[in-house]
């Protein structure tokens, strides 16, 4: 048998579900990656798959499935393995269409593993959950897997690794951790690289702005490339760009998204090793690259990390009503204190926000002070409603001011959510065995 | 060196990144060299990042040094109670705009020689 390589080349394919889809398939083109991972699953992509396959249990995968994958899997074929949690909650179904479809966009006869496992929702009385749960409805609830059975659907001859919920950075992490192996080092900066790599453009120029440069063009940005990074036995890597890429990867970049969604920097737990990022060094080595090291891993977690969504009791209505024209903020801020008025009459104030979009209704008591009148804006109200009669009245309170409140507003929208809350738990990691299941089969 | 004498904010001198995990929020500053991280290490105390967060989501601040990143990293354990999907903000996602709560912070004037 052949020594294994010492470098492995991953490219960052997507980083949710509805990320752009040229920025792989230009990867896979290029021919100079040997894996491309696609993070495709976030809490709300999640809880919307469960309802869709609540509906129907042959769907429940991403409905994008076939508008990323057909001409991502045209222009990998065999060549280079491609990795998804696309499947969502149903990753054995979704295998089963990329199969098809790998077939149908003439990539060959594709090994397609979908990777079950990680679906608790039929134990969640065996998860020690962080928060009370009581009065909630169950949707659903998923473990984080690691990298073992993504490692495992490879050894067997995978091209592609169809998956539920696994940790981010685990998914980054299991192609390079087969090729290369699971020396600790190595497995440390897979990890470390993985979690960088996530984020698809944000490691790459997207949501970076630095004082004293420019942000990138409209042109740039338009047609930003997705990083790759290339790991080394060593468990160092560099991270770069396509030659001939738009984007911007420096030391503060890599930074920022090093330390994103992280609550301990010398201890960020992922199923497969808690990780040390208070040793990395960024370094950069040429333009759009940047080389890291120091990364480090300290003990495998006995436990598994626990996502479970609960549906309170009610739904939040959500509604806007424009006002634009000479003393259009004095007529806002009218309309917003009727409103205030004539809701908690009904409701809680806790349970209302009344805000003006375009002035306050992102940082609230932190925005900065308005340089001049603006133009528009609109009165933004969501309240949490026990049930649809109390969302109806709260959107015919906003309604009636086109009638009986200040002048000349209107271009009303609303919607209605349901209140979904999201809690955290944990499961030791025995209890969660996995299984593939093949999309020929 | 002089700088004029025009407010100075953090994000004149550093950059930084929000996000959200469940119902944690968690800034991210990060400097361009050693001496604006010492400046920015001595300013964004405890106490004055947990007043910036107050006004908007109130929430007990932890805070980590990262001195070979030349970074700062501040987490709110309970500030988007009930996480994202909960809020009552417009567009539900207003934390990957959080990062401005410190980016935005004037300077002090002594701190700007």
């Amino acid at each position: 048998m052949s020594n294994p390589p010492t470098t492995y080349v991953i490219g960052s394919g997507a980083g949710f579900a509805g990320d752009r889809i040229e920025p792989a398939v230009n990867m896979a083109r290029s021919g100079t990656v040997d894996a491309i991972a696609l993070e495709c699953l976030a809490e709300r992509t999640l809880i919307a798959a469960l309802r869709n396959r609540q509906a129907n249990a042959q769907t429940g995968y991403d409905p994008r499935l076939r508008r990323r994958l057909a001409p991502l899997l045209a222009a990998t074929g065999k060549r280079c393995r491609v990795l998804s949690n696309l499947g969502a909650a149903n990753p054995a179904a979704a295998a089963r269409a990329v199969r098809k479809l790998a077939a149908e966009a003439g990539a060959g006869d594709l090994r397609v593993a979908g990777v079950v496992g990680d679906d608790l929702a039929n134990r969640v009385g065996e998860i020690e959950w962080m928060e009370p749960t009581a009065g909630g409805e169950w949707i659903g609830a998923h473990a984080y897997l690691g990298i073992d059975p993504m490692v495992e659907a490879l050894a067997a001859g995978a091209d592609v690794v169809i998956t539920g919920r696994v940790a981010d950075s685990s998914l980054f992490a299991a192609a390079p951790v087969h090729a290369i192996g699971l020396e600790h080092a190595a497995l440390a900066g897979a990890l470390t690289l993985g979690h960088l790599l996530e984020c698809s453009g944000q490691l790459s120029g997207g949501n970076l702005s630095e004082p004293g440069v420019p942000d990138l063009t409209p042109e740039e940005y338009a047609r930003i490339g997705y990083p790759v990074g290339e790991l080394q036995r060593d468990g160092s890597a560099l991270i770069r760009l396509l030659d001939g890429e738009p984007g911007r990867i420096n030391v503060a970049g890599c930074t920022l998204q090093l330390l994103y969604e992280v609550h301990d920097p010398r201890a960020y737990i992922t199923p497969d090793a808690v990780l040390d990022f208070s040793g990395i060094e960024f370094e950069q080595t040429g333009p759009n690259r940047v080389r890291m090291t120091g990364a480090r891993a300290l003990a495998r977690p006995e436990r598994l990390k626990v996502i479970g969504f609960l549906a309170r009791r009610g739904l939040v209505a959500d509604i806007e009503i424009a006002f634009a024209g000479t003393g259009a903020l004095a007529r806002a801020r009218n309309a917003a204190e009727i409103l205030r008025l004539r809701l908690t009459r009904e409701m809680n104030e806790s349970d209302l926000r009344i805000d003006l979009v375009g002035v306050n209704s992102v940082l609230g008591a932190a925005s900065l002070p308005l340089a001049a009148e603006p133009p528009e804006l609109r009165v933004h109200v969501s309240a949490r409603c026990d049930d649809a009669q109390i969302a109806q009245m709260v959107e015919d309170e906003v309604y009636t001011l086109t009638i009986s409140g200040p002048a000349a507003c209107g271009s009303v929208r609303s919607e209605r959510r349901p209140r979904i809350e999201s809690i955290t738990g944990f499961i030791p990691r025995e209890r969660v065995p996995t299984h593939i299941e093949w999309g020929h089969e | 060196m002089t700088h004029s004498v025009s407010a100075k904010r953090v994000g004149s001198i550093a950059t930084g990144r929000s996000g959200d995990k469940g119902d944690v929020l968690d800034l991210t500053i990060v400097a361009y060299n050693e001496k604006d991280y010492a400046l920015l290490s001595r300013f964004l105390s405890v106490e004055r990042v947990t007043d910036a967060l107050a006004r908007v989501a109130p929430s007990p601040v932890e805070r980590h040094e990262l001195p070979k990143l030349r970074a700062l990293k501040f987490v709110a354990p309970r500030a988007l109670p009930g996480g994202v999907q909960a809020s009552l903000h417009a567009g539900l996602h207003w934390q990957k705009a959080a990062a401005a709560l410190l980016l935005e912070l004037p300077l002090p004037m002594e701190e700007q020689e």
